[in-house]
């Protein structure tokens, strides 16, 4: 077994443009799904019951159901009920977008949960709004103590974007497995595409461990 | 001391499930009065103090504050609110914020005042509570009595008409308890209208202009301390302060 490094040297370029690809796809999912985590989050505590249940729903499928099979379903079922033709990265994004949109609620309502009632009560009986009972008295104490659960997806949707390769995003997935069919060096490109990863996510992975340790002491 | 009703409960009655909250309380407050509301553990006195400013609905009966009713579908429930401090058990200062912040919130975000105007009233007001130290504080660093004057500053930073009491110093360690109180008295003196659900009966009696005595959803007897203390005319009364060792037999200070 020879190993054949040439592969990598000669495609460094593609290898890293893929790379910056999947952290724009990750950066992008994510900076859409807090928002949209918040909007699913409000919508399920909502005192309608059709919003209530279009956001449960729509949790629960994306939370239910592979992201692979979202990401199929965005790219050839969507089209067919809509006029929304996306290209294969706004395909992808918005697959990931929706999914991680599902998890972010979920760690949303969590956070919002623990917030004791008194709290609510100390500010309607100021005069506040419930809007303004959520934005100044919950979320600021909610968003940190659910920090270490948004950054432990952010790691999980950051590994998930591989799997936009199926629809040939050219994120690092997609590059490497080209690079691999082109030129057959499986070992070769398959441990560089391992451990690009690797580079990117382990210290992602430490900061994650580090807001765990910061968040621990709450209150 | 009287004057026209600021607050008028009339026939208020609440349930949970199969129990009885409220059975029909009716109470009016006079402008400037100081009433306390007694009585033992789950008779009531908390849900009607939650519902005069509607944190607590109602099933049945009225409350009317400055002549509007509160629990009407029309009414604007933040304006009349913006009329009345609330004082909690525990505190429920926002953790996230320094005492000086806890106490100009209200003003900035409710009420629209200029940041700088806040934070003048918010600093004159902790100056008033004997916390001007304490202003860039949270509220994890303060003593549960400290947290409690921050919490009576940020409802008078509303310039409220009534202010309201729900058991402020339950929760509070014994030693740091008078000097709530204390505010508390220096309030009534000033001639703020407040209704106070109290354990404190030494505080009751020194302060209050009326005494209700809460038990199992109804209020049993109203009047001054010296009738209340020295002489109830309800059986129930009687009982409720003996227990706490406020028998009439036993005509403690004054």
């Amino acid at each position: 077994m020879t190993f054949d490094w040439s592969v990598i040297t000669d495609n460094w370029q593609r290898l890293l443009e893929g790379a910056g690809i999947t952290i724009l796809l990750a950066a992008a999912a994510m900076i859409l799904a807090l928002p949209g985590g918040l909007l699913l989050a409000a919508m399920r505590s909502s005192s309608w019951s059709p919003v209530r249940g279009a956001a449960t729903a729509f949790v629960e499928f994306f939370r239910t159901t592979p992201v692979l099979l979202q990401v199929y379903w965005v790219f050839y079922v969507l089209p067919v009920f809509t006029d929304i033709r996306l290209s294969a990265f706004g395909t992808g994004l918005a697959a990931l977008a929706l999914n991680v949109s599902a998890f972010n609620s979920e760690t949303f309502r969590a956070g919002i949960n623990s917030i004791r009632q008194g709290q609510r009560n100390a500010g309607l009986s100021l005069g506040m709004s419930t809007w303004q009972v959520m934005w100044i008295v919950v979320l600021p104490q909610a968003v940190p103590r659910v920090l270490p659960a948004l950054a432990s997806t952010w790691v999980s949707l950051f590994k998930d974007t591989s799997l936009v390769s199926v629809i040939a995003v050219q994120e690092l997935s997609y590059v490497g497995l080209q690079l691999r069919s082109q030129t057959f060096r499986v070992l070769e490109v398959l441990t560089a595409m391992a451990v690009l990863y690797w580079l990117m996510g382990y210290p992602q992975a430490k900061i994650v461990d580090w807001i765990h340790r910061r968040m621990k002491v709450v209150e | 001391m009287t004057g026209m009703p600021i607050i008028e409960v009339t026939d208020v009655s609440k349930r949970y499930g199969t129990v009885e909250a409220l059975a029909g309380v009716s109470l009016a407050i006079s402008r400037g009065e100081v009433v306390c509301l007694i009585g033992s553990s789950g008779s009531g006195k908390s849900t009607l103090l939650r519902s005069i400013n509607g944190l607590e609905p109602i099933d049945g009966g009225s409350v009317l504050f400055e002549g509007i009713d509160v629990h009407a579908p029309g009414t604007d429930i933040r304006k009349v609110r913006q009329r009345m401090g609330m004082v909690f058990q525990s505190f429920e200062l926002f953790p996230h914020m320094t005492a000086r912040h806890n106490v100009m919130v209200g003003p900035e975000k409710v009420l629209g005042l200029p940041t700088a105007e806040a934070r003048k009233r918010a600093d004159e007001l902790l100056a008033k509570v004997g916390l001007t130290d304490k202003a860039e504080v949270r509220p994890a660093q303060l003593s549960g009595g400290q947290q409690q004057r921050v919490a009576i500053a940020r409802a008078l930073a509303m310039q409220p008409a009534v202010m309201l009491f729900d058991e402020p110093t339950s929760a509070l360690d014994p030693e740091t308890i008078g000097e709530v109180l204390n505010v508390m008295k220096r309030l009534a003196d000033e001639g703020m209208t407040m209704i106070v659900v109290t354990h404190e009966m030494s505080f009751a009696r020194r302060v209050a202009d009326r005494i209700a005595v809460f038990d199992h959803g109804r209020v049993i007897e109203v009047g001054p301390p010296a009738q209340i203390f020295d002489h109830p005319t309800v059986e129930r009364t009687r009982d409720f302060l003996s227990h706490l060792g406020w028998g009439a037999a036993s005509v403690p200070q004054s």
